[in-house]
């Protein structure tokens, strides 16, 4: 079976219901289909409904929400974190089709990550690592585990005189040959099976020397997972809401605006020279470059003449606060004004299906007025 | 924009505002390797260029001269170093550190080859010089930024 990383394609889908968390999908209804190229690779569909995962490896894939198309070394050295899918994905290795928002919003909620599964052979290599010479001074044995079932094989482990050697494969003159499914093998190491219930459940068949199979526990340090792996996992990202405090003068322009709206009237200025109003009130026309020294009373009424929709959920820069969405900023002509001077304003949302071009609109004031930006509140559809 | 003579300012006032964004910040793989050790290990981290022997602290993910991958190269280096500029800070904002004046030093550590910008306490802020050697001091607590080192004090 090929592996990548010394992990393979269907570990990732066959580990996905221990690593599920079903607390973390609450209302989340998506099928994520896997279609990954190369040895070992495979079509599966993930679907996550109800707080409930379903896995399953398919010839075609069905409609899913979303599809991604890997390559085998690209998908498991993701899932891993040792390939950077950014870069995959610019080499074409990887691919989405659909919703790519599904995988970076539910996978990272729904699914503790991957961690290398651990195999009998990969215990049975470590054991040279973690033998102690010390406390097998003298001892001399062959220790043979025969493992039965998928990942199984066999191995004799040689103790001789303060060293330790694997070979494979079974010596006819072993001490003792233990012998037992794989998985119960990696279970006792890992200690998600204790050996009492294996040996009272008859899972592990012990030959030869039942003294020399019990003394082996002692020789070795106990099977850890490799806890350097686990270190460069750890990503950090942080929140943190900025804020800064902000003085705005006014002006006696805009000061004048805000006294204005404070009466409920909108003032603007006027230039002397092409008689355009400026709404909000500006001390210069930027067009003929002289002040506008008038002020006249415009709307308060308007006419829609273009409609900003917005679906960003922007913060508000005032309060940080996160805008609901969508909202929609209108330009119009104030009546009394000089058309082309477009104020903007936000619509009342209860509006925004059935405003267009041309649509007239009145202000609508907040009923506690101080003389500052929230005493207009938007407008609305006047009819 | 300057009031002119004669313009009427009894409508003129001042509005306080407050620029509030909600901010996500990652620090990448590459940084991430740095601040964590920073807080767990307390040793500082930088990378190696293999093909121009350039040192970066803090590390960057390629080299800015010929932009060979680092992220692979990692190097200890020591919690000494030179100041090589400095500012004070002299006005106080909720978002900053400390509380005004404090120095703000460009700092080289030892092996490294980029300078990192960090506090230095310990002394008046009219002593502070450039060449100045001076060491990390790491905070008690974890912040998960580069505040893992707390400031940097003089040695000596």
């Amino acid at each position: 079976m090929a592996e990548y990383f010394g992990s393979r394609v269907e570990d990732i889908f066959n580990t996905m219901p221990e690593r599920f968390q079903p607390e973390n999908v609450a209302g989340v209804d998506v099928r994520i289909g896997y279609s990954v190229t190369g040895e070992g690779g495979g079509k599966w569909v993930v679907t996550i409904k109800d707080q409930k995962l379903n896995v399953e490896k398919v010839e075609e894939l069905p409609k899913c929400s979303v599809v991604l198309l890997a390559e085998a070394e690209a998908f498991v050295g993701g899932a891993l974190g040792v390939v950077n899918l950014q870069d995959a994905m610019a080499a074409g290795k990887l691919k989405v089709d659909g919703d790519i928002t599904i995988l970076g919003n539910v996978l990272p909620k729904a699914f503790t990550p991957f961690v290398p599964v651990i195999r009998a052979k990969d215990i049975i290599d470590s054991m040279p690592a973690r033998f102690l010479p010390e406390k097998a001074e003298g001892v001399s044995m062959k220790i043979g585990y025969d493992l039965t079932g998928q990942d199984g094989g066999k191995w004799t482990v040689v103790v001789d005189n303060g060293s330790c050697t694997i070979k494979d494969g079974l010596d006819s003159d072993c001490t003792v040959v233990m012998s037992m499914e794989a998985d119960v093998f990696v279970g006792l190491n890992t200690g998600k099976i204790s050996a009492s219930s294996a040996f009272s459940a008859g899972q592990v068949k012990i030959d030869g020397d039942i003294g020399a199979a019990g003394a082996t526990a002692q020789f070795f340090k106990k099977f850890e997972i490799a806890s350097d792996d686990k270190k460069g996992e750890e990503l950090i990202s942080i929140s943190v809401v900025n804020s800064i405090n902000q003085r705005f003068a006014t002006g006696p322009y805009m000061g004048k605006w805000f006294a204005g709206l404070k009466e409920k009237k909108f003032y603007a200025s006027k230039c002397p020279v092409c008689g355009r109003t400026l709404i909000p009130p500006r001390e210069v026309c930027a067009n003929c470059r002289v002040r506008a020294t008038e002020f006249v009373e415009v709307g308060p009424k308007g006419t829609v003449n273009v409609i900003d929709l917005v679906y960003y959920a922007s913060p508000d820069p005032l309060t940080g606060k996160v805008r609901s969405t969508p909202y929609a900023v209108l330009y119009m002509s104030m009546d009394n004004g000089t058309p082309d001077e477009m104020f903007s304003h936000e619509l009342n949302p209860k509006d925004i299906d059935r405003v267009k071009s041309g649509s007239r609109v009145r202000p609508v004031w907040n009923e506690i007025r101080t003389g500052g930006i929230d005493d207009l509140l938007y407008f609305e559809i006047d009819d | 924009m300057f009031i002119q003579r004669g313009q009427i300012t009894k409508d003129c006032f001042v509005m306080p505002g407050k620029m509030a964004l909600p901010n996500q910040y990652f620090a990448g793989r590459v940084g991430s390797n740095f601040i964590i050790s920073l807080r767990d290990d307390r040793k500082i981290l930088g990378v190696k260029c293999p093909k121009c022997d350039k040192v970066y602290v803090p590390p960057r993910e390629y080299c800015e001269k010929d932009f060979t991958k680092l992220d692979e190269n990692w190097v200890e280096i020591g919690s000494e170093g030179v100041i090589t500029n400095y500012t004070i800070v002299n006005y106080n904002d909720k978002h900053l550190p400390r509380k005004a004046p404090y120095i703000l030093a460009l700092i080289k550590l030892d092996g490294a080859d980029t300078p990192m910008a960090h506090i230095v306490e310990g002394i008046e802020t009219e002593e502070v010089q450039i060449g100045m050697r001076v060491r990390a001091v790491f905070s008690e607590k974890p912040t998960n930024t580069i505040l893992d080192i707390d400031h940097f004090e003089p040695i000596g």
